[in-house]
């Protein structure tokens, strides 16, 4: 048997920490809730709706990252401005900026001391306590996942394939959508995945813009305050186990689909 | 001889100095004084806690808001050792800790219900004391309350809807009013209110009068048979009555309507009671503590008011002249 290197089993060692440092505070929280809690809390109408709102919400903001994000993306892959590293901050200011902050900071652009909240209001559009309202926070904490996945993405792909694909008379367009994006697929995917998942777990910012509708984490907050512990625990296993089983279904889909081709 | 006299005034001098000594140190409260209050009275005792700790340096006053009951429950039942305890319902010391944990109960302050609001707010000029319910029935008018369920503010608020119904003679008034109130006005704590009437997604918000000076809002104050605020109208004010959740989810449980009033006492086992003594002294005086709530929103009792000459009688000779026999 060949002779493992100490520094072998240091980066063992540290894996198994690592996951153990994941995997335990979560696990005792799955199976703290006895299954006949979990069967009740599956029967409460207000928790089943609280997660149906939180994927949508999420899955919503995570296809507007897709539309505005991934030309974005592309042109930060392929071209070199002055100013371009200011632009990448600022798409990662929202990992940074503390989340009640920035769902102040949306409040108050949509109220009525703001003239964005004002042409909102004379469009009938509410921010404050609404599902619109949501998926803007949403969208706004999960943009920079999406565009970083997605930008590095393009930037494996060689730019030379799209060189060929111009000189042979191929518009910028034509070479986009039939060269670089189906390359780039898998990428886009990943990106979504990670968008979701951020827009997901985010409460603080929620919070601030929408108490009442009550997406998921608001209401494992809401059920913690008010109940407590046991009470919170099983909306936020149904949460944790649909979003597992969701992003599983989609890893493996794309995986296989990336093999086949 | 000589060696003998000296020796004499050795000890008549250790004697003086050490009486000197005992004299400051019982003068000059010093350590820890441990107090729990209820959350709403953070802001005035932070302020006089510096006032104290300036006048006293080796006083360290530790405070530790929570709801007034948890307070009483972790004194009666945790038996966690503290000097002074100050509750936002001074009937929670009645209930609670008199016999077994205290003497006596001075009401000190009142808080009550105000309808908050901005100059931006709709209908902001012509809103008053007399047409508040009739604007805040109105399409367009965006008001809310905290989340009963969560808050006290929350019930609180309710109740001072369903009192207005019985003072105004307006019946069915309650439910005209929140059925202009969507469920999305609603929130966890009543102080996030605040947020949304500065930046213009609310024109009203119901907050006590102690946030609102706090934080400096304009406010419209209620009579007192709805305000919440004026323990004489407790009758009155126990016809109101809130459905809020209970224990676990689909359970529930009643609140009744009574006056914000807040009562102070000091813990019989007190570790600190010197320096306990000394902080209520300075805490009851019209010029000390009962001023700097008076600038907070917190309306005190000038002088405080314990119901009884019996529960006066068991005061701190200290306490004695800065509190009055009142019902």
């Amino acid at each position: 048997m060949e002779k493992r290197e100490p520094f072998f089993w240091l980066t063992v060692s540290s894996s198994v920490i690592i996951l153990a440092f994941i995997v335990l505070p979560l696990f005792d929280m799955v199976t703290d809730p006895s299954l006949s809690m979990l069967m009740e809390t599956l029967k409460d109408r207000d928790v089943l709706h609280s997660i149906w709102l939180s994927m949508y919400a999420s899955g919503t903001a995570a296809l507007i990252a897709f539309v505005f994000g991934t030309p974005l993306a592309y042109l930060l892959a392929r071209t070199h401005f002055r100013g371009k590293r200011l632009i990448e901050s600022i798409i990662d200011l929202p990992i940074v900026i503390p989340h009640p902050v920035v769902g102040i900071a949306i409040l108050s652009v949509a109220g009525r001391n703001h003239w964005i909240g004002e042409a909102l209001s004379a469009l009938g559009i509410r921010i404050m306590g609404s599902v619109t309202g949501i998926i803007t926070v949403l969208t706004f904490v999960g943009l920079p996942f999406y565009i970083n996945t997605v930008k590095d993405g393009f930037e494996a792909i060689s730019p030379r394939l799209e060189n060929v694909s111009r000189s042979l008379g191929a518009s910028m367009a034509g070479t986009f959508f039939r060269i670089t994006f189906p390359l780039a697929w898998q990428s886009m995917i990943i990106g979504l995945i990670m968008c979701t998942a951020r827009a997901v777990s985010e409460f603080g910012a929620v919070v601030i813009v929408a108490y009442h509708p009550m997406i998921a984490p608001v209401m494992i907050y809401e059920r913690f305050e008010a109940y407590g512990l046991k009470y919170s625990q099983p909306v936020a296993v149904w949460l944790v186990l649909v979003c597992l089983l969701l992003f599983l279904v989609l890893r493996v889909l794309t995986l296989r689909k990336a093999k086949e081709s | 001889m000589i060696r003998n006299k000296m020796l004499g005034t050795l000890v008549v001098l250790s004697c003086i100095v050490s009486a000197v000594l005992a004299w400051s140190a019982a003068a000059e409260p010093q350590g820890k004084l441990v107090m729990f209050h209820a959350g709403s009275l953070s802001v005035p005792f932070q302020a006089m806690e510096k006032a104290l700790e300036a006048k006293y340096p080796n006083l360290d006053l530790l405070r530790e808001p929570s709801g007034s009951q948890k307070a009483a429950r972790k004194i009666a039942e945790l038996n966690k050792p503290c000097d002074i305890m100050a509750s936002a319902d001074y009937r929670v010391i009645d209930k609670l800790l008199i016999p077994n944990f205290a003497d006596w109960n001075v009401r000190f302050a009142t808080n009550q219900l105000v309808l908050c609001y901005t100059d931006k707010s709709k209908y902001s000029n012509n809103t008053n004391a007399d047409n508040w319910y009739q604007v805040l029935q109105r399409k367009g008018v965006s008001w809310g309350h905290s989340d009963p369920n969560l808050d006290p503010c929350g019930y609180r608020s309710l109740m001072v809807l369903q009192l207005a119904e019985k003072h105004y003679k307006q019946p069915g008034l309650y439910d005209k009013l929140i059925a202009n109130r969507p469920k999305e006005n609603i929130r966890p704590k009543s102080v996030e209110l605040i947020s949304l009437l500065q930046t213009g997604n609310m024109d009203y918000a119901w907050e006590y009068l102690s946030v609102a000076v706090q934080h400096g809002l304009k406010y419209i104050a209620l009579p007192d048979q709805i305000n919440l605020g004026t323990y004489q109208h407790d009758n009155f004010y126990a016809q109101a009555v809130v459905k809020v959740t209970g224990k676990e989810p689909g359970t529930f449980m009643d609140m009744k309507g009574k006056s914000c009033t807040y009562g102070v006492t000091l813990i019989k086992n007190a570790p600190n009671k010197e320096a306990a003594i000394a902080f209520l002294t300075y805490m009851l005086n019209p010029q000390g503590g009962l001023k700097v709530l008076k600038e907070m929103g917190q309306p005190p009792f000038v002088p405080c008011r314990v119901p009884t000459e019996e529960m006066k009688a068991r005061l701190p000779e200290a306490l004695k002249d800065l509190v009055e026999v009142k019902k």
